[in-house]
């Protein structure tokens, strides 16, 4: 398959996974500087985006490989989060990365599949580093979600190089439209149903993931909404008596 | 005669009117299901779950059990009139049942496979009832070693009855043991892989998590092939629901014969109804004389799976009601509904619990009584249903099911989490790994640790207990024959063979 396709089409192309792993190795850091924006606006507590950007970088670029160092030294000074971080998990997928580049990938299913498995593997491992150990012949908290945790890394390392060594589908298509507006609603529902109460929040709701199929007519929608709305509000806290908020909070009050 | 009495007693908690209407309720609630593709038996599960609740223990498992097997009677439904398996168990069925529907025998398709499941479900109701105190007795003699051991040879299972690369089926299990370690350690109340959330200290809900892999994520999946999917309903009106002599003749052993497999394979760790009714119909074109017949509208090719899947799901209550070990993921949403209701699943159940266990077992028997009767006579009801268009059902069940998971907690973050497994799951679906091994994972995690722990610490940190035990080493030994067995490339051969029926 990869002859027909030609060299340099599949040269591009794994250079386009290889630059998404790298994007994947430094996701947890990514994530965490643009949740911490928000404590810019006093959202949260946490540390500002100044300090995670600095103390991220330190640690990638300078931190972790003074720490692979110092351990050849037989320093023993204990690793910061961010350090262990960039070792447990970055550092690990920034090597997979490179190697993507030299491979030729028989089965881009198996293969993607694999490492972004790996990856959580490797986050969960990350997660669990701060946990305690076995203590004697005791189980400590975080011995066996380490032992599960390396587990899953062989595992998944066998399934990325299943898709190198034998042929098998390439990546599966993504839509957006559907994952996107279904999700939205999802959100919504979490978000706006303590304030606005279950009325508004399950019509909207409604709309927005409607908005998921471009098969929706928009009349249509909007009455079954409405009569799914006021079925759920007599449904869920009359018939079954689940406690619920109805109507928006400023209205009640 | 104990058994007897423990029926009858069963019999007079099921006949009492509160618990009738949740049979009922359960049943009709399962056939809709079942009818409905694209919303699956657990994530209905998942979905009721919240609203058991307010209900008595014995009424809420009757009804959440009646959703289970009434799913695998409506399944067969629009399998043959409509050839859409509105359930992953009637998938086989759909190939010569929609076949006997396009020559105008739909009528008796519809009948052979009510009256199998029928069957069926009774020789399942009787078989928990008989094999409910022995394995009670055996689950006594189980120590923390054995218990791990078990749960292994399970998870061997699901690995192999899975669909696909056994490498995939094992990580699924892995990751799904992974994630049922986040939250507070049970032995020390260490806080683990929370990141200081504070919803996240009770553990990822089962039930969210389920939601999020079954429920959205499949919604979504549904949204990608084009949400109007091709149903082209046969129109004719059903005429002759009464099965010739010949076809009574013809399926009678294979009613017998799924009913048979499916009850093995439903006990089993690790089975269910799925895997039951896909072996039953390979099982059929083998023993079948001429085996052209299969896809062309044989009879059997109906009777068997039908059978089949029906008393795997009544029969996997086995394991979940004697040893406390959910052998699937229903059954693991079961123990969550259980434990709601501060009934711990175990061999003791049956001695502090004789209304519920024999209550649950009569209301099966009832249950299945009643599908017939809601399935045949009121078949072109459920067919009608269908026309519903799915632009307008996949936004009332994202509602239904945000409902849902936000009354079991009544906390929005949930919703949140169960909207980012759906993404997990529709990625997991991108990537052919199945999530089925995942959610058993899940469950059998914190069982499994704290097992294991306990084993250890009571030989003194010995990992050589497993082995010493003869129990525990009997059902290791299993699980490493079976695990050698489904690598062997002529088991492989034929492991892939059952399960490419349903892509024909």
């Amino acid at each position: 398959m990869a002859d027909t396709m030609g060299h340099s089409a599949t040269a591009t192309r794994n250079t386009s996974v290889a630059l998404g792993f790298c994007l994947l190795a430094i996701a947890p850091q990514i994530f965490e500087f643009i949740w911490s924006i928000g404590t810019i606006f006093g959202w949260g507590a946490g540390r500002g985006p100044a300090t995670v950007v600095t103390s991220h970088v330190t640690a990638l670029l300078v931190g972790a490989p003074s720490a692979i160092f110092g351990s050849f030294g037989g320093g023993t000074k204990k690793a910061s989060s961010e350090v262990l971080l960039a070792l447990i998990y970055s550092y690990p997928l920034f090597a997979v990365a490179i190697l993507t580049v030299f491979m030729t990938i028989r089965s881009a299913q198996d293969y993607v599949g694999g490492v972004i498995l790996m990856a959580l593997a490797l986050f969960a491992l990350w997660a669990s580093s701060d946990l305690q150990g076995m203590r004697g012949f005791s189980f400590g908290a975080g011995t066996a979600p380490r032992m599960f945790g390396g587990l899953l890394v062989a595992l998944s390392a066998g399934i990325a190089l299943t898709g190198l060594l034998a042929d098998g589908p390439a990546m599966a298509h993504y839509s957006w439209r559907g994952p996107l507006f279904v999700m939205v609603a999802i959100l919504f529902f979490a978000l706006a149903i303590r304030p606005l109460g279950l009325v508004v929040t399950a019509f909207v709701s409604f709309m927005i993931a409607a908005l998921g199929s471009h098969e929706t007519r928009w009349l249509e929608a909007a009455i079954v909404g409405a009569c799914l709305t006021l079925g759920c509000a007599i449904l869920f806290p009359y018939v079954l008596g689940l406690p619920m908020p109805m109507f928006p909070r400023f209205l009640v009050q | 005669m104990e058994l007897f009495a423990n029926l009858a007693h069963g019999f007079a908690v099921a006949f009492s009117p509160i618990n009738l209407l949740m049979c009922l309720i359960g049943a009709l609630v399962g056939t809709l299901v079942g009818v409905l593709p694209g919303i699956g038996t657990i994530a209905t599960v998942a979905m009721l779950l919240p609203i058991t609740f307010g209900l008595p223990p014995v009424g809420a498992l009757i009804m959440l059990a009646g959703i289970y097997y009434g799913a695998q009677y409506g399944g067969s439904t629009t399998s043959i009139l409509v050839n859409i398996p509105g359930e992953a168990t009637s998938v086989v069925t759909a190939i010569d049942g929609h076949q006997m529907a396009k020559q105008g025998r739909a009528g008796p398709a519809l009948a052979i496979a009510a009256i199998g499941s029928f069957f069926a479900g009774c020789v399942a109701t009787i078989l928990i009832a008989v094999l409910g105190a022995p394995l009670t007795k055996l689950a006594l003699a189980f120590g923390p070693a054995e218990y791990f051991s078990l749960m292994v040879l399970g998870l061997i299972f699901a690995v192999v009855l899975a669909k696909g690369s056994v490498l995939k089926a094992i990580a699924m299990i892995v990751f799904g043991l992974l994630l049922s370690m986040v939250g507070s350690d049970i032995e020390t109340g260490a806080s683990r892989m929370a990141f200081n959330i504070p919803e996240l200290a009770d553990g990822l809900g089962f039930a969210t998590v389920a939601m999020g892999v079954f429920g959205f994520a499949e919604i979504i999946r549904n949204l990608d092939a084009g949400a109007e999917m091709n149903r082209d309903l046969v129109q004719q009106k059903i005429t002759g629901l009464m099965p010739t002599r010949k076809d009574l003749m013809d399926s009678a052993p294979a009613i017998g014969r799924g009913t048979v497999l499916g009850s093995i394979l439903g006990i089993l760790p690790g089975g269910g109804a799925v895997i039951a009714s896909f072996a039953a119909y390979t099982l059929e074109k083998k023993l079948a004389k001429n085996p052209s017949r299969f896809g062309r509208g044989a009879i059997e090719g109906v009777a068997g799976p039908e059978s089949a899947n029906n008393a795997a799901a009544q029969t996997s209550f086995i394991p979940l009601l004697t040893l406390g070990i959910p052998p699937n993921a229903v059954m693991a949403l079961m123990v969550g509904a259980m434990t709601i209701h501060g009934i711990v699943p175990g061999p003791q159940v049956m001695q502090k619990q004789p209304d519920l266990v024999w209550g649950m077992i009569a209301s099966m028997w009832i249950g299945n009584l009643m599908l017939i009767i809601i399935n045949l006579p009121l078949v072109g009801i459920w067919v009608r249903l269908l026309r519903v268009p799915y632009r307008l059902m996949f936004p009332s069940i994202v509602i239904f099911c945000a409902i849902g998971i936000y009354s079991v907690n009544n906390a929005p973050v949930d919703v949140i989490l169960a909207g980012v497994f759906g993404l997990v799951g529709y990625w997991l679906i991108k990537h052919d790994f199945e999530p089925a091994p995942l959610l058993l994972g899940m469950v059998l995690g914190p069982l499994m640790e704290e097992n294991l722990r306990r084993a250890l610490l009571i030989s003194r940190g010995d990992w050589s207990v497993f082995l010493t035990r003869p129990l525990s080493a009997v059902l290791l030994a299993i699980a490493a024959f079976l695990l050698i067995l489904t690598v062997l490339p002529v088991l492989r051969a034929k492991r892939d063979e059952v399960f490419t029926e349903s892509e024909n």
